[in-house]
């Protein structure tokens, strides 16, 4: 029941009083309203645009925070009102779906903003009304679109993991050509040998002049039959092997044979094997010559390397009903015109127009003005019906264009900013980059500044300098990371550094003297290098190993716990990272547990790497 | 030179060949076809609008308070903008009460009831008026409140027809799907039952005497009427 209709109860109870001189059974006892429900006016102050509307109004819909003992929580008991801060101008359309019944979505608006709207005072969507609802679920399609299509890009350019399959990396290698060079020179290869092979086909059918000892003019193809032989033979082959690659790599092989793209790929290389089986019989031949026909389909084997040649494609798919319809309406008036046509001419002298089907063709050359001239119709009826066919062929033509061409319009701006949206990715991650750069810096400081008024504390038991004044919001923030500093035992460093752990860890791989207990922890910092890769959402080149996003970097050090002399000399260093401010150089840090493990090589023991706790070094 | 042996294709074409020719003329406004709609359209541009009569007279014609005729009138005038009610939008809101069965017939009955001077359009006056009786009401104007609904052609008698028009209308509304099943004979077998009790000389009509008479000493029926009382 719409609660637009609410206030009409009354009158519809009222009205049931027809009913009781007719029944025959004692009526129940109607509801007791216990609450009298107050007919107040209820202040709505949303960021200071005050709305107001009375209390059972609100209540219509019970399952919505404004209708519910929700608003409670927001109640303004100095102003007695109810504050929200949200947008006025989307919580205008939201009480207006309370007073009118109707939700509309208006145009304007962006569409995640008012979705979140709706979410937040508990309003499903699906009761927009008609009038708006289209426009509502196109934009949320374009929406989800554009973030399915940054999801997608993400997952794409991925930094290859080290320890993919040879299967996926290959198949990789023929989805995205610009992963690797060598695929990039795969992919350049068969575009040329598609290009070479379409032209010699083309090419081998032109006549070439004649051979001293014939009369008659020969092809190319004929004249040079073995050179082209030999090109096709290099063709087909390179595309063979293209084939089965992609087939070995295929993910599913079940569905890969039956896309598109491989159909084409079988069928632009079976003439030539089929050429090859069959002998020269004379038979056969002509059906082999049918089959050269099919080498055709090589050229479509460039939409693999062409984004626009298979918008066209996708175009021509989602237009399959508009163009469906328009075969349609165009073999109805040619029928109906050939006939026409036909009786028309019947009566003149030998005429063109022998049958309804030979009247076909003057109609269709006659409705897409294309007008050979072949046939034309000489009685005067015949010239009349001929001038309203080719008029109403243009209209029929005409109509299912404009869809054709919106369609391919959307798809195509659709695709550019997606492109668009590529060239940017680069320049907004540098700005994420830039942002969480700036973030560290600042915890950085924070945390020198902090410890080192804490050290001038203990020691002159006040505080002699004045901390940089920071925003409150900041400072919380900032204590809160170093609380989570200190639960982990793990610090934060910013990139520099890490890298240069990094850069160590890897020269102490490769010195012979480890032992067991440091392989533990470069292997801990070379697999939390690898896991930063993986994490990471960037598209880092492959150059730059350590590129990274996240700031968060572990660098494994040896616990005081364990008897190696090693913990003795860490020790002293202990107390430098705690207490005092972080000015000691990082190149202390990576020095100690390099030297030391060196001398202590051989009295290292598992004790040691079992309590291995990983702590980060920090500035 | 035209000759007289027009054959049936050519007769055609020349057909097709004046027809275009009158639509051309046409387009260059020679020709004036028929375009009486357009006087029709302005006057559909006026649409109805009522405004009530004052609160205070209102006030003093029903049985209502103040507040309760302006949480009426708000809730009227939500729903019906122009300020009367036609049948249709009548239709409409009653089906929203009953949404598995149809409420239109009933509802017909019941706008007849309501729109007590005839005019096709029940205004706000019609509306509250009834509510009144409805509502505030002693039983006897409301049983004679239920003798106008039944009286379909408001000739002081109760048919054996017009009441049975009433009570398929009041078992529509109950939909098909019902416990028990709902039977063909059933609103006829309710009808005769009603004639049995109501109809006390047995001359096949219910005059208002006997409708009154009748159910007040009905106790269910007693009792019913003070059903809605605290409605509003």
């Amino acid at each position: 029941m719409a609660a637009g209709v609410a206030a009409w109860l009354p009158f519809a109870r009222a009205a049931a009083i027809g009913w009781m001189p007719v029944a025959s059974t004692p009526m129940p006892i109607p509801p007791q309203d216990k609450r009298k429900a107050q007919d107040g006016l209820i202040i709505l102050n949303v960021s200071g645009t005050k709305f107001q509307t009375w209390r059972t109004t609100l209540e219509r819909y019970p399952d919505t925070l404004l209708g519910s003992t929700e608003r409670d929580f927001f109640f303004h008991e100095e102003t007695s009102e109810y504050f929200f801060d949200r947008d006025p101008d989307i919580f205008r359309h939201i009480l207006n779906f309370y007073r009118t019944g109707k939700l509309h979505y208006p145009r304007q608006e962006c569409i995640s903003a008012y979705d979140e709207e709706l979410a937040f005072f508990g309003i499903i969507p699906e009761i927009i009304g008609d009038c708006c609802y289209e426009e509502y679920k196109d934009r949320r399609r374009e929406n989800a679109e554009r973030l399915q299509d940054d999801e997608e890009m993400d997952m794409n350019n991925d930094v290859t993991p080290v320890n993919l399959t040879f299967r996926e990396y290959l198949w990789r290698a023929f989805e995205n050509p610009h992963t690797s060079t060598l695929a990039l020179v795969f992919y350049y290869v068969t575009g040329f040998f598609i290009a070479i092979s379409v032209m010699a086909n083309v090419v081998e059918t032109v006549p070439c002049g004649t051979l001293p000892n014939r009369s008659k003019e020969m092809s190319c193809g004929d004249r040079y039959a073995l050179a082209f032989f030999c090109l096709d033979t290099a063709c087909v082959m390179i595309f063979t092997v293209e084939y089965l690659l992609r087939l070995i790599a295929a993910p599913s092989r079940c569905k890969f044979m039956k896309s598109v793209m491989s159909v084409i790929d079988v069928v632009a290389i079976m003439p030539y094997y089929i050429g090859l089986v069959m002998t020269d019989n004379d038979q056969v031949s002509g059906a082999f010559v049918t089959l050269r026909v099919f080498r055709v389909f090589r050229i479509f084997k460039f939409s693999r390397h062409s984004a626009g040649l298979r918008i066209l494609g996708y175009t021509l798919k989602s237009c399959a009903s508009e163009l469906g319809f328009l075969l349609f309406s165009l073999t109805m008036a040619i029928i109906i015109f050939a006939t026409v046509m036909f009786y028309a001419e019947k009566g003149s002298t030998a005429t063109k127009f022998t049958s309804i089907p030979a009247a076909f063709w003057y109609t269709i050359v006659t409705m897409t003005t294309l007008g050979y001239g072949d046939m034309v119709p000489k009685t005067i009826v015949g010239k009349v019906f001929g001038s309203i066919c080719s008029l109403s062929g243009v209209l029929v033509i005409a109509l299912p264009v404009p869809v054709i061409v919106s369609n391919f319009s959307r798809i195509y701006h659709q695709s550019q900013r997606a492109e668009k949206r590529r060239a940017q990715r680069k320049t907004r991650l540098a700005r994420i980059r830039a942002a969480k750069i700036r973030g560290t810096n600042a915890y950085m400081r924070y945390k020198q500044n902090g410890l080192l008024i804490d050290a001038l504390e203990e020691e002159a038991g006040q505080a002699l300098v004045g901390k940089a004044a920071s925003p409150p919001f900041e400072s919380q923030h900032h204590h809160l990371l170093h609380c989570l500093e200190k639960t982990t035992n793990h610090e934060f460093v910013d990139e520099q550094t890490f890298q240069a752990n990094c850069m160590e860890i890897s020269v102490v791989n490769k010195s012979g003297s480890r032992t067991s207990s440091l392989s533990s922890s470069p292997h801990g910092l070379s697999s939390c290098c690898s896991r930063r890769h993986r994490k990471k959402s960037s598209f880092s080149l492959p150059s730059t190993n350590n590129q990274e996003l996240s700031t968060i970097q572990i660098r494994e050090r040896p616990v005081s716990n364990s008897r190696s002399s090693l913990n003795a000399k860490l020790d002293e260093t202990m107390p430098l990272k705690c207490d005092e401010a972080y000015i000691s150089p990082s190149m202390v840090r990576l020095s100690a547990p390099v030297a030391t493990s060196s001398d202590d090589a051989s009295t290292a023991t598992t004790t040691y790497s079992q309590s291995n706790i990983v702590r980060v070094s920090a500035l | 030179m035209l000759t007289m042996n027009l054959e049936g294709l050519e007769m055609i074409a020349v057909l097709v060949v004046v027809v275009v020719f009158v639509k051309v003329l046409e387009q260059f406004g020679l020709l004036e076809a028929g375009y009486d709609d357009s006087v029709e359209d302005e006057l559909e541009l006026s649409a109805v609008r009522h405004r009530p009569e004052g609160l205070e007279q209102l006030e003093a014609q029903t049985r209502f308070s103040r507040k309760e005729l302006q949480i009426l009138y708000r809730g009227f005038k939500n729903e019906c903008p122009s300020g009367v009610v036609n049948e249709e939008t009548f239709k409409d809101i009653y089906a929203q009460f009953f949404p598995q069965g149809d409420a239109s017939t009933y509802a017909h009955f019941l706008f007849n009831a309501f729109d007590t001077d005839h005019n096709g359009s029940v205004s706000f006056e019609d509306f509250v008026m009834g509510l009144s009786i409805l509502l505030r009401g002693t039983v006897q104007e409301k049983l004679i409140w239920a003798f106008n609904l039944y009286d379909i052609n408001k000739d002081g008698y109760i048919t054996k027809e017009e009441m049975l028009d009433i009570m398929k209308a009041i078992y529509d509304m109950m939909g098909k799907c019902t416990y028990p099943v709902l039977k063909e004979e059933t609103p006829r077998q309710h009808v005769e039952v009603f004639f049995q009790k109501m109809d006390k000389n047995k001359d096949g009509v219910v005059t208002i005497d006997e409708f009154i008479d009748c159910c007040q000493n009905d106790e269910n029926i007693m009792r019913s009427m003070h059903l809605f009382e605290n409605v509003l």
